[in-house]
C-alpha cells in the first residue's frame, strides 16, 4: 500500500470515534457482510476450540495435583519411577534372608550446572577410590544434563560428597541388591547388576520371577547346613592343599538341595571382584569323571538286571588287559570276589567283568535311566552337560563301570545316587522349597529291591570298607568312595585328583545325602600321603552328618541293636573278606 | 507515539491523550497481576531471593509495559503501509538465518542471538512477524477470492519457510506455534473446511517422513512422552519429576516457598520451562486453576477485541496474537503435566526469559492498538499484495 492512498473508510460516527457505544456501525452489504459473518462464526469457533483445550488442561491438572491428596500420589509415583525396588527377597527354607534389596544412594552430576569439572573431579576421586579421577572428569564434560558419577554409595560416602557442597552434584535413590550372607551360597544365588538385572545364579534363572513378585522366592537351602557343608570342605581344602571343592547335600525323598557348595568361591556384594576361578560352579557347571563313585551305578545296574546277585562273584586275580589299556585294582586281592567284596574294595576289574557282562547296551540304557547321559534341568543357569563317549566302545563300557570315560556334574551324581537308595524313584533335583511332606512324582528307575540291597552294600563300605572314616556314630551312614584321576591334556594325571565320598543316612531310611569331592587334593603326613577319596573326602561328610543330623531332627540309634544288624546284614561275605575289612 | 502521530491518513487523528484513554487498562492491569505472580515464583525458585531470576524479570516486564504501551499508541494502519509488516518479516527471517551460522550454542540449541543486553531470540521475533504479514495479506484478499488455491501458495510459504528454519535449529516447540497460528489465521481467514481436512489428512501421512528428520533427543521425548517411567532417570526425569512435583502440592499446595521437589533441585529448568510445576507444588490445584482463570481472562480480552473490531486486519491481528498467547500456555502446560511430549515452550508473563516476554508484551501492544482503533475502516488494498 502506497503512503498517501486515500482512505475508503466511511465510518460516520468519524467525531466520536473512540465511543464506540453511540456508534451505529454502517451496514454492510453483499460479500463484505457475508465475508464478517464468516469471520465471526470462525472466531466463535476458534473461542470453542480453546475452551476446550483449556478444559482438558483444566482437568489434567485436578487429575495429578489430585483429590487422592498428594503425598500418596507422590509414594506411588516414587515407587513406579524405581522399579527394582521392587524386585523379590530370596530367603533360605526357613526364611534366612539371602538376598534383599536396600535404598542406597546414587550420585549424579549436571554438568552444565559444574563450573570446574577438573577440580571437582579430583575432589570426587579422593571419596571414591573406585572411580578414577580422569573418567570422573571425561563424564563430567560431556555435553549433557545427567551423568551418573557412582552407583550405590556407601552412607559414608554419601554424607562426604554432601560435605563438599558442589553445586550440581545430586543423589538419586536406587535400590542396591545386598546378599547378607556374602560368600556362604555365592553360587546358588548368584548376583544382579547394578540396575537390578540378575547375572548369575538364582538371581539370573528366577529374574522374572523375582521382578514380578513382590513376596520373597524361598530356596530349599538351609543356610545352617550350607554353613555346615562349606566349612568342612574349606577345611579338607585347606589341609589337603587343594585347588577347590564342591559339594551337595540333597534331601533323597523330594530332591531339594538343603546345601550345595563350590569353593573358592566369591562375594556376591562385589560380584566386580570374583574371577573365572571363584565364579565357576563346580557342583552344576563343572563335570568330572567321578570315579568309583560310579560303581553304585554299575552295581545296582547288575543287581536290577538280574546279570548278578550278592552271591556273585568275579575273578579279580589279574588285571585285564585290552590293547594298551591295562585295568588294576588300587586294594588288590587278587582272587574271585563277590559283588558285595566287589563294592568294598572297589575293585575296578571286577566292577568291569560286570559291566562286559551287561553289555554296553544294558549299560547305557541304564545310565540313562538315572538322567546322566543328558543335561539335567534345574533352576540355575549353570549348567554342565556330560560328555558321552561316543562311539561308546567296550571299553569304556568297562571304564565307564568303575567312573572314568564319562564326565557328570556333582549335581546329576547327587539326583541319581538318591534314586538308587531311595527305594529306586527318580526325582529332578531343585533348588525351590517344597512344602513339607510333600514328595514330587518321580520315576521308578530300578526296583526297590534292588535299591535296599544298595542301601547293605553303601553301609558296607563305611562299616569295613573304604569309607571307614565318613563313619558318623549312631546315624548309619552308608557311602562310597571314589578317586578319579583327573584326564590333563588327554592323559590321566597320577597326582591330578578329584576325591569324592558319596554317604547317605540313615541308612535304614536314607533322608540325606551327602557329598563332597575335594579337586587336587595332596596327601598329607595324617593321610600317610594317601589323597584318595576315603581319606580326604569321607572324614568330610562323616563330620557334616553329625553336625547335620541333630539340626535336621533324626536320632541318632544303636548300630548295634539286633533288628539294625539284621536289616544290614549282607551274607554273601567271604570269611577271608570279613578278616581283611576288619583291618 | 510522535511517530504515530505524524502520520497524515487523511483524516483527523485522535490525540494522543484520547488515545491513552482508550487503552484497555483492564488488560494491562489483568497483564500486570500475570506477571506478579511470575515475580513471586521466581523468587521462590530462588529460595526466597530476588536474585537471580525476580528483580531481574521485573525490569524486563516493566520495559516490555513500556514498549507494548507504545506500540498500542501506533495506528494499526502503520502495519500496513510502506510494507512495514513485511520489513518486520524480513528482519525476523534475516535473524532466524544469522542464528543458523553464527548464533550462540544456547542449551544445545542455536536459538540465541547475544546483544549483549538481552540474548535475543529470532524464532520468538517471527511468531509476531508472522501474525502481522498474514493478518495484512488476508486482509487484501477479496472474500470471494479467498477460495482460490493460487491465493494460499505465498501465505503457505510464508509460514513453511521460518516453521522449517525454526525446525532446524532444532526448536520443535516453536515450529510447531508458528504452523498452528498460521493454521488459526487460514482458518479465520475463510478458507474452506475440506483445505484443512487435506492439510491435516497430508501431515499425518508425513509423520513416518517427518520422524527421520527428527533429532535424537527429539526421538528420546516423544519415546519418554509415550511410556516416562521407561527411563525415570534419564529423558523421562523431567516429565516424571514435574508430575511428582505437581501431584505432591495436593489441593491447596504447600504454601509460598515451601515446595521442597522444585526447592531441592529435583525439578531441572524449574525457572524456565517447568515454573507451572513450581507454582502447582507451592500453591496447589487451587493455585493452578486460578492462573488458568487469569489466563483464560487475557484470551476473553483478545476474542473480545478481534470480534469487535470492525476492520479484517485488525480482526486477524487480534486473533493471531492471541492464538499465539494461548498456544503458550497450553503447550507448556500440557507439557508440564504430561499431555504432550517436552518442548521448549516458556509459560508467558511467568516463565524467566527475556524474548519471550518481549515477544508477548509487543502482541499485546498490538491487540491494544487494534482495540484503540477498533473502529477505523481500512479498505481492501486494490493491488494484490502477493
Amino acid at each position: 500500500m502506497k503512503p498517501g492512498l486515500p482512505e475508503r473508510d466511511d465510518n460516520p460516527c468519524r467525531p466520536r470515534h473512540f465511543r464506540p457505544a453511540a456508534c451505529a456501525p454502517a451496514p454492510l452489504e453483499g460479500p463484505a457482510k457475508q465475508a464478517l459473518e464468516t469471520s465471526h462464526t470462525r472466531l466463535i469457533i476458534a473461542g470453542a476450540l480453546f475452551c476446550l483445550a483449556f478444559l482438558v488442561i483444566g482437568a489434567r491438572l485436578v487429575e495429578v495435583a489430585g483429590f487422592k491428596g498428594g503425598e500418596t500420589r507422590l509414594a506411588r509415583l516414587h515407587v513406579a519411577e524405581r522399579p527394582e525396588v521392587a524386585r523379590a527377597d530370596i530367603v533360605d527354607r526357613n526364611g534366612v534372608l539371602l538376598a534383599t534389596t536396600l535404598d542406597s544412594p546414587s550420585l549424579y552430576a549436571d554438568p552444565k550446572l559444574i563450573k570446574d569439572p577438573e577440580a571437582v573431579a579430583q575432589k570426587l576421586a579422593a571419596l571414591l577410590p573406585d572411580v578414577g579421577e580422569s573418567e570422573i572428569a571425561a563424564r563430567l564434560a560431556a555435553d549433557r544434563s545427567f551423568v551418573w558419577i557412582k552407583r550405590q554409595l556407601t552412607p559414608s560416602q554419601e554424607f562426604e560428597v554432601n560435605r563438599l557442597g558442589i553445586p550440581g552434584l545430586q543423589f538419586q535413590t536406587e535400590g542396591r541388591r545386598v546378599y547378607p550372607k556374602g560368600n556362604l551360597a555365592a553360587h546358588v544365588v548368584g548376583y544382579a547388576d547394578l540396575d537390578g538385572k540378575g547375572l548369575a545364579g538364582i538371581e539370573r534363572g528366577f529374574d522374572d520371577i523375582l521382578r514380578d513378585r513382590h513376596e520373597p522366592v524361598e530356596l530349599s537351602l538351609d543356610v545352617r547346613v550350607q554353613y555346615i557343608l562349606r566349612d568342612e570342605i574349606a577345611r579338607q581344602v585347606a589341609e589337603f592343599s587343594a585347588i577347590g571343592g564342591m559339594g551337595i547335600v540333597m534331601d533323597v525323598t523330594s530332591g531339594e538341595v538343603v546345601a550345595m557348595v563350590s569353593l573358592p568361591d566369591f562375594d556376591p556384594n562385589t560380584p566386580g571382584s570374583a574371577n573365572e576361578e571363584t565364579i565357576f560352579d563346580r557342583a552344576t557347571l563343572g563335570t568330572y569323571e567321578m570315579g568309583s563313585t560310579f560303581k553304585i551305578f554299575n552295581t545296582a545296574m547288575a543287581l536290577d538286571d538280574g546279570i548278578a546277585t550278592l552271591s556273585s562273584s568275579y575273578d579279580a586275580t589279574n588285571p585285564i588287559r585290552i590293547g594298551r589299556f591295562v585295568i588294576h585294582d588300587d586294594h588288590a586281592q587278587r582272587r574271585w570276589l563277590t559283588v558285595p567284596e566287589i563294592f568294598e574294595y572297589s575293585s575296578n576289574i571286577g566292577s568291569a567283568k560286570m559291566a562286559i557282562e551287561a553289555g554296553t547296551d544294558r549299560q547305557k540304557d541304564f545310565l540313562g535311566r538315572l538322567g546322566l547321559l543328558k543335561a539335567p534341568s534345574f533352576e540355575l543357569p549353570e549348567i554342565g552337560a556330560p560328555l558321552v563317549p561316543s562311539p561308546w566302545r567296550p571299553i569304556n563300557t568297562m571304564t565307564i563301570a568303575f567312573g572314568h570315560g564319562l564326565s557328570v556334574s556333582p549335581l546329576q551324581m547327587a539326583t541319581a545316587v538318591s534314586a538308587v537308595v531311595n527305594g529306586g524313584i527318580l526325582r529332578r533335583a531343585t533348588l525351590i522349597k517344597r512344602p513339607a511332606g510333600y514328595a514330587p512324582s518321580g520315576q521308578q528307575v530300578l526296583s526297590p529291591r534292588t535299591s535296599e540291597e544298595m542301601r547293605r552294600l553303601l553301609r558296607l563300605v563305611v562299616e569295613r570298607g573304604t569309607g571307614k572314616l565318613a563313619n558318623a556314630p549312631g546315624y548309619l551312614v552308608g557311602g562310597k568312595t571314589g578317586t578319579a584321576e583327573k584326564v590333563t591334556g588327554g592323559r590321566y594325571e597320577r597326582h591330578g585328583l578329584l576325591s569324592s565320598f558319596i554317604g547317605v543316612f540313615p541308612i535304614t531310611e536314607p533322608r540325606y545325602l551327602v557329598m563332597v569331592s575335594i579337586d587336587e587334593p595332596q596327601g598329607t603326613r595324617e593321610s600317610h600321603g594317601f589323597a584318595t577319596g576315603g581319606w580326604v573326602a569321607a572324614p568330610a561328610v562323616g563330620r557334616v552328618v553329625a553336625r547335620m543330623a541333630p539340626l535336621m531332627g533324626i536320632p541318632p540309634v544303636d548300630e548295634d541293636s539286633p533288628e539294625i544288624r539284621r536289616s544290614l546284614l549282607v551274607d554273601s561275605l567271604s570269611p577271608q573278606g570279613r578278616k581283611i575289612a576288619a583291618n | 507515539m510522535a511517530l504515530s502521530n505524524s502520520f497524515d491518513f487523511g483524516r483527523p487523528q485522535p490525540s494522543f491523550a484520547e488515545k491513552l484513554r482508550n487503552i484497555n487498562w483492564g488488560l494491562v492491569l489483568l497483564l500486570t497481576v500475570l506477571a506478579g505472580v511470575g515475580f513471586a515464583t521466581l523468587y521462590s525458585a530462588a529460595n526466597g531471593s530476588w536474585q537471580p531470576w525476580a528483580a531481574k524479570q521485573a525490569l524486563r516486564y516493566g520495559v516490555s509495559l513500556a514498549i507494548m504501551l507504545g506500540v498500542a499508541m501506533i495506528d494499526v494502519r502503520f502495519w500496513l503501509r510502506y510494507h512495514s509488516a513485511y520489513v518486520f518479516y524480513g528482519v525476523a527471517m534475516v535473524l532466524l538465518l544469522f542464528v543458523m551460522l553464527h548464533g550462540r550454542l544456547g542449551m544445545g540449541a542455536q536459538r540465541w542471538i547475544d546483544l549483549g543486553i538481552i540474548q535475543l531470540q529470532p524464532s520468538e521475533v517471527m511468531k509476531i512477524a508472522l501474525v502481522l504479514v498474514l493478518a495484512r495479506y488476508f486482509h487484501g484478499v477479496p472474500p470471494e477470492e479467498i477460495g482460490r488455491p493460487t491465493r494460499l501458495v505465498w501465505p503457505l510459504v510464508l509460514v513453511l519457510v521460518p516453521a522449517v528454519l525454526v525446525l532446524k535449529q532444532p526448536d520443535l516447540g516453536t515450529a510447531m506455534m508458528l504452523v498452528m497460528s498460521g493454521g488459526a489465521m487460514f482458518f479465520l481467514a475463510g478458507v474452506r473446511w475440506w483445505k484443512f481436512a487435506i492439510v491435516l489428512a497430508g501431515g499425518a501421512g508425513a509423520v513416518p517422513v517427518a520422524w527421520r528428520f527428527l533429532r535424537d533427543y527429539q526421538k528420546n521425548r516423544i519415546y519418554t512422552f509415550l511410556d516416562p517411567e521407561s527411563d525415570p532417570l534419564g529423558a523421562g526425569y523431567h516429565s516424571l519429576q514435574s508430575k511428582i512435583a505437581i501431584g505432591s502440592g495436593g489441593v491447596f499446595g504447600k504454601g509460598f516457598l515451601q515446595g521442597s521437589q522444585a526447592h531441592l533441585s529435583f525439578l531441572p529448568e524449574r525457572q524456565t520451562d517447568f515454573i507451572f510445576t513450581m507454582l502447582a507444588e507451592e500453591w496447589g490445584l487451587v493455585g493452578g486453576l486460578v492462573l488458568l482463570a487469569l489466563y483464560s481472562l487475557v484470551f476473553i480480552y483478545g476474542f473480545a477485541i478481534a470480534f469487535r473490531c470492525r476492520n479484517q486486519f485488525g480482526r486477524l491481528l487480534a486473533l493471531g496474537i492471541t492464538v499465539n498467547f494461548f498456544l503458550y500456555v497450553f503447550i507448556n502446560i500440557a507439557m508440564v503435566m504430561g499431555l504432550i511430549p517436552v518442548v521448549g515452550v516458556p509459560l508467558p508473563l511467568i516463565s524467566y526469559g527475556g524474548t519471550a516476554m518481549l515477544t508477548v508484551m509487543f502482541g499485546m501492544g498490538l491487540l491494544m492498538s487494534v482495540y484503540v482503533h477498533r473502529d477505523t475502516r481500512i479498505g481492501r488494498f486494490s493491488e494484490s499484495d502477493g
